[in-house]
């Protein structure tokens, strides 16, 4: 009977969506960095940290507010212990652990073993709770007992609690990491140093009534302090003796100091690139709506400086390091990956689907193009992919490879060049309405429901008091261009109205359309 | 009758698009490579020439001022040499030339070259707007290079009197015969917005260009009125 209501409770936590939907946005706030939230719970829980070690410092000499004790010891704790709960429940799936069971011994014909899915589960949460940073955890929330003046002390184990908060402090942790076996080989090698050291020393100095060292505890003070090359000058070796142990692990602590000094280094200089990647794909994963630019190349560095301009945001990948670096000093986030390897989006956290406004082909090279685009498109069916062709016999490729606009350099030069010589005031006009360095401009804009009940027809519109031309409607329903449409015509919600004029004019127009509408 | 002359210099990709655009308009178009190399294996007519500034031989064969010439050597600083010693030879010529970046289009332009299409910025500038502005981008596309039933003209006014001396701020363009006036060009070739404050008080006459968008029937309509050719 309760094994059959602890198997229908399991099925229906890990059927129920609202269950999972409600788990996966706590997960989401306290684990995943990519989540709009986290940071204002991370500074919380920081500021949290901050005011119950101040109180700690405050309490030692003065009173401190019974309110802000009360908050200190109770308030603060109850709110760790809730994110610790919170932490253990979202860390693995009880519910998932007892289906799975179930789902095995079902499949092998044979009883359900409960107790084999609970062992299960014990396992995997005790490996949580016996983790490092569980561990700080539970630890902060100890001083909920204040009453037990020892205990008021794990206070301070709220500060290693920031050690999850900051990025940096794992940064430090996981670069020293790398170099495990040579800080192990030189605390082995201190720690003979002081303790024969202390020995030696104490061996030499204890029975001399002069000596300041006396017990073994102040033998291996004075070695510490000594071969960390402080001394502190309190506790001297008086004795010849006790002076050639001196010199000996004096010289030991520079070994040591430099020994230090030089493995932080280096473990920094050799995860120096691997920190920055990092942070690029940190900085990567928090952009939204953005330009993927797919090689670095003439075209595409113009392109970028463009689109850069108009506050866009970019991304480019690029197999060659030289391109790389040229971007990055453009100021463009650019990683060495390339771009026709579907692993390289993995690695970089990039959804396509989410996060990218459009694919830019852009090497001079349509192999590589249509390499890229067909890796695009096995990843998402849907997203805008543009890409240059530089060999007009390989339009086909790239159009078989499903991108959306190819732009083709040299019949642009045949097309402006034919256009220059029949018309040449004509193009002119044109280009400066294409161009970025000229004031007149065309412009799109959006018709929204609340514009169009404001201004229903075009003759309504008021544009020429702002000096400008509306070219034409573009009806998005339709997809057709109504070029000078006449006055009555009715503007709908969708719509996109081409109007040309100086830019300040056209801003000004579009802030008359919005503000009536916003009036209205 | 005029003889008019398209020299194209460089054989390349950019040179045979060219040539292949420009040939419907000029009675003759002659290539010239700089490498006898280039010159083999291809299957349009092509001359040889060099950069000593012997241009006799070409002079001969041309009417200067009905003919254009175009400047797509792949190397950026023969395109600026070879532009600037057309212009100390033939004042009167047209140059249109190809640059790299926008670097080489400033020196070009300096060398003499009356138009010069910056290949680069060009290209990004066409790729922006189909990013940032599809609708613009498709409606100007179609209107300056595709056959599309919507026009760009320069209409130049021989019978200015239509306008009675209205200033030009006063005519209603939007409505004026169903086509849009964009600008207007003086004789030296110059032209301003049509609501630039410079022309607030101009009054439109014999010899000014008009350019303006429309359906072919509507502007040439409107050619009619104002007696265009």
């Amino acid at each position: 009977m309760i094994k059959r209501l602890i198997l229908d409770v399991a099925y229906f936590l890990n059927a129920s969506k609202a269950y999972q939907a409600k788990k996966l946005f706590i997960y989401n706030i306290l684990e995943n960095d990519k989540n709009k939230y986290k940071k204002y719970i991370d500074i919380l829980m920081i500021s949290l940290i901050f005011i119950s070690v101040s109180v700690l410092i405050r309490e030692v000499k003065f009173h401190v507010n019974d309110y802000l004790l009360f908050f200190s010891n109770y308030v603060i704790s109850i709110i760790f212990f809730v994110e610790y709960m919170l932490r253990l429940w979202v860390s693995s799936s009880v519910s998932a652990i007892i289906v799975a069971q179930s789902e095995h011994d079902t499949f092998l014909s044979r009883d359900i073993r409960l107790l084999k899915a609970f062992r299960e589960v014990f396992n995997v949460k005790m490996k949580y709770m016996l983790s490092i940073r569980a561990i700080i955890d539970l630890l902060a929330v100890l001083p909920f007992f204040h009453e037990l003046r020892l205990l008021r002390t794990f206070i301070l184990f709220r500060i290693f609690k920031l050690f999850r908060y900051a990025k940096s402090f794992q940064t430090f942790s996981g670069v020293l990491a790398t170099k495990k076996f040579e800080f192990i080989t030189l605390a082995m090698f201190a720690s003979i140093v002081i303790f024969v050291s202390s020995v030696l020393i104490y061996v030499m100095e204890a029975n001399n009534p002069n000596s300041p060292i006396n017990t073994l505890f102040e033998a291996v003070y004075w070695s510490i302090v000594t071969i960390s090359t402080v001394g502190y000058g309190d506790v001297t070796p008086v004795t010849t003796e006790g002076r050639f142990v001196a010199m000996v692990v004096i010289t030991s602590g520079i070994a040591v100091l430099a020994f230090t000094t030089s493995l932080v280094v280096s473990a920094f200089t050799e995860k120096l690139d691997e920190i920055k990647e990092v942070k690029s794909i940190e900085d990567i994963t928090k952009l939204q709506n953005y330009y993927l630019i797919c090689g670095y190349e003439s075209i595409a560095k113009e392109l970028a400086r463009k689109l850069k301009k108009s506050t866009h945001e970019i991304i480019v990948l690029d197999s060659d390091q030289t391109r790389v670096q040229s971007a990055k000093s453009d100021g463009f986030i650019a990683m060495n990956y390339s771009s026709g390897s579907v692993e390289s989006y993995k690695k970089l956290n990039i959804d396509i689907k989410k996060e990218v406004k459009a694919v830019l082909c852009l090497r001079e090279d349509d192999i590589e193009n249509v390499y890229t685009a067909l890796t695009i498109r096995s990843m998402d069916k849907d997203v805008f992919v543009l890409s240059l062709l530089m060999k007009d016999s390989n339009r086909k490729k790239l159009e078989f490879a499903g991108v959306n606009h190819i732009v083709y350099p040299q019949e642009l030069i045949g097309l402006i060049t034919k256009e220059l010589v029949g018309q040449p005031a004509a193009f002119e006009v044109i280009h400066q309405l294409r161009s970025e360095y000229t004031n007149v401009d065309i412009d799109e804009i959006a018709l929204t429901t609340r514009i169009v009940e404001n201004f229903p027809t075009i003759g309504s519109l008021g544009n020429k008091k702002y000096k400008v031309i509306v070219l034409g409607v573009f009806k998005g329903d339709s997809d057709k261009f109504y070029f000078n449409p006449i006055d009555s015509t009715l503007l709908e919600n969708g719509d996109y109205l081409l109007a040309v004029g100086y830019k300040i004019f056209i801003s000004e127009f579009e802030k008359s359309l919005h503000i009536k509408a916003k009036n209205g | 009758m005029a003889n008019t002359t398209a020299l194209i210099f460089g054989l390349n990709k950019y040179a045979l698009e060219i040539q292949t655009n420009v040939k419907a308009k000029y009675d003759r178009v002659k290539i010239y490579a700089l490498d006898g190399q280039e010159i083999s294996g291809q299957s349009v007519e092509c001359e040889l020439f060099d950069l000593s500034d012997e241009w006799s031989e070409i002079e001969k064969d041309i009417e200067v001022e009905n003919s254009i010439a175009f400047c797509a050597l792949e190397d950026s600083a023969e395109n600026i040499f070879l532009t600037i010693s057309l212009r100390a030879h033939f004042e009167e010529l047209i140059i249109i030339a190809i640059a790299s970046n926008n670097e080489s289009a400033n020196k070009l332009k300096m060398a003499g070259a009356n138009k010069v299409i910056p290949l680069v910025e060009t290209t990004a500038d066409i790729i922006s707007n189909v990013l940032e502005k599809p609708i613009s981008n498709k409606v100007l596309h179609s209107i300056l290079y595709e056959e599309s039933a919507l026009k760009i003209e320069q209409v130049k006014i021989t019978n200015a009197e239509y306008f009675k001396d209205q200033p030009i701020s006063d005519i209603d363009w939007r409505r004026y015969k169903r086509i849009v006036i964009l600008s207007v060009m003086y004789e030296d070739m110059s032209h301003e917005f049509i609501y630039a404050s410079k022309l607030k008080k101009y009054i439109i006459n014999d010899g000014d260009i008009l350019v303006v968008v429309g359906f072919q029937r509507d502007i040439e309509d409107f050619k009619k009125l104002i007696g265009s050719n």
